[in-house]
């Protein structure tokens, strides 16, 4: 009884894990490939998508690209990447835009057009699930 | 002559290598021009309002008939990264909050240069120079775009309009930093400029009726904010030294100053569908140095509220709120300021229970309606109020509010 228990727990486990780490995987945070920094930590990506740094750590301006609040990707990276809820940032990002402390992100329709604009504007940020990445783009990771 | 002659013969090839590199320098600059214009943003809000009252004016002639539309808020502003460290930004706004016409004409809510000297992995500094607006309290900054609040009004125990123009903005430099931790981030703001002394800071400490000028003096203010955890909970501390000068034309009156000196306590908890909001606030104020010696005073006064929001449907959110002030902490009843001959005993504190709905059909869009049952009249705007004495002590106001955003 017991070993069937701590079995049923295992496999619980088990697949919770594997559920959790195939959602992580399938999103990334990507810039436009002549970007230098390769690597982020999350308290600086979550900095950059709040508009609150405007910089690569190498002194680049970044452009920030994001999905439509509504978007279910959008809503999925601001929980699981950052850490956020998506009320959160719009909240951030009208504070500065009507204050005069920042600028709001630029703002795409979908993964295609967000493939698009980071692949071609210098010292672009943004995600993707990873079914859209390709060479035209860079996959940041994330410490 | 000799310099067009030597023109003349030099060597055609190098009159085309400048024409090419002229060429090539307007196309680089045009290009980063471009660039430059690529981060130029507009963004803009109008707002509407309808303010009934039983009894008591709120924003106009609310008590009357069909109520007050004189509440309305437009605002536009721009924005600029001209270089990578450097943003500027300005934001013109029209208010009118009762009174007459003449108080929507457009002001410079704020105008400033912004560069960003250090920004890394761990930390940002900056400067802005120009007019900033005040971290003041969690909402003073964007106090006048709907969006940005959690309800029409916001809670008038610490954000009231009576004082409005004081903690709204300064003229100077503000300072800020942000350092960012495993678990969280720590934001400091120093400004250091003239506060603004308008028309409703005079009207409230009375001397609108006196010959003179309400001048504005170097004042401070500070913010430290801790996030935790993403902002799932967020603290701040506000502090500020705002001051003016009454430059005196009354005969036999000598001029005196005004002093605010007040520490906001912020606390907010947010979950995914819920946010839990309290503010405290400990508000000293005054004038002195007058030879009226009834002029002079010192009195410190306290406010708090406690906000429940709660998010549903996507699209909707409602909120609950007590919030309480108290004028004169020395005189929490009022009943010392009644006897005093100086007014109802009501005008000396208010507590008002909120209840709210937003709903937002489309990102640009937001319509909003609460009902205020408001015990007192401590925060009730002196011009659309000029007789304390017909004020009534028990009321009700009901808001609803149109706005749009691009």
């Amino acid at each position: 009884m017991v070993r069937l228990t701590a079995l049923a727990l295992t496999t619980v486990m088990l697949l919770a894990s594997t559920m959790t780490s195939a959602q992580e995987m399938s999103l990334a945070v990507v810039a436009h490939p002549d970007v230098t920094t390769h690597q982020l930590t999350r308290d600086t990506t979550r900095a950059i998508f709040a508009m609150r740094q405007r910089t690569w750590p190498d002194g680049q301006a970044v452009r920030v690209f994001v999905l439509d609040n509504n978007h279910p990707v959008h809503a999925r990276f601001a929980k699981e990447q950052l850490a956020v809820y998506p009320h959160q940032l719009q909240l951030a990002w009208d504070r500065m835009v009507f204050s005069g402390t920042g600028q709001a992100p630029n703002r795409v329709h979908d993964q295609q057009a967000m493939l698009e604009r980071i692949a071609t504007t210098p010292g672009a940020l943004g995600y993707l699930e990873r079914e859209y990445l390709d060479d035209s783009v860079q996959v940041i990771s994330m410490e | 002559m000799i310099v067009s002659k030597s023109f003349q013969w030099s060597d055609a090839r190098s009159v085309t290598v400048i024409i090419a590199g002229l060429a090539l320098g307007l196309s680089a600059e045009a290009r980063s021009e471009e660039r430059v214009l690529d981060t130029l943003q507009m963004h803009g809000f109008l707002s509407q309002a309808l303010v009934i009252t039983d009894d008591n004016n709120f924003f106009g002639p609310s008590s009357e008939d069909e109520g007050s539309l004189k509440f309305t808020e437009i605002g536009a502003n721009v924005s600029l990264r001209p270089h990578e460290d450097v943003l500027l930004a300005a934001q013109v706004l029209s208010r009118r909050a009762g009174g007459d016409g003449s108080d929507a004409s457009p002001k410079l809510d704020y105008g400033l240069i912004d560069y960003q000297m250090l920004s890394n992995q761990q930390r940002t500094f900056g400067i802005q120079v120009g007019r900033f607006k005040n971290p003041f309290g969690f909402y003073n900054q964007t106090r006048d775009v709907a969006f940005t609040r959690p309800s029409i009004l916001l809670p008038q125990s610490i954000y009231f309009d009576r004082t409005r123009s004081l903690a709204l903005s300064g003229d100077g430099i503000s300072l800020y930093h942000e350092e960012r931790f495993n678990q969280g981030l720590l934001r400091t703001q120093i400004g250091f400029g003239q506060a603004q002394a308008g028309d409703d800071l005079r009207r409230t400490l009375r001397l609108d009726t006196l010959d003179g000028s309400l001048d504005p003096r170097e004042s401070a203010i500070g913010q430290i904010r801790y996030e935790h955890d993403g902002g799932r909970i967020i603290a701040a501390i506000s502090t500020a030294s705002a001051n003016a000068r009454f430059d005196s034309s009354t005969p036999g009156l000598s001029d005196g100053d005004f002093f605010f000196k007040p520490w906001i306590f912020s606390l907010q908890y947010n979950e995914e569908n819920w946010s839990l909001t309290g503010e405290y606030a400990w508000r000293n104020s005054g004038l002195e140095d007058f030879n009226n010696p009834a002029l002079n005073f010192d009195v410190t006064g306290e406010s708090w509220y406690v906000q429940y929001t709660r998010r549903f449907d996507e699209n909707w959110q409602w909120l609950i709120r007590y919030d309480s002030l108290i004028s004169n902490r020395d005189d929490t009843s009022g009943n010392e300021y009644e006897e005093k001959g100086l007014g109802p005993a009501h005008s000396q504190f208010a507590d008002d229970i909120t209840l709210g709905l937003q709903w937002t059909p489309h990102p640009r869009l937001l319509l909003a309606g609460e009902y205020h049952h408001v015990d007192g009249t401590g925060w009730l705007p002196v011009q659309d109020n000029p007789d304390p004495s017909e004020t009534s002590r028990r009321w009700n106001m009901l808001l609803f509010q149109l706005s749009l955003r691009f």
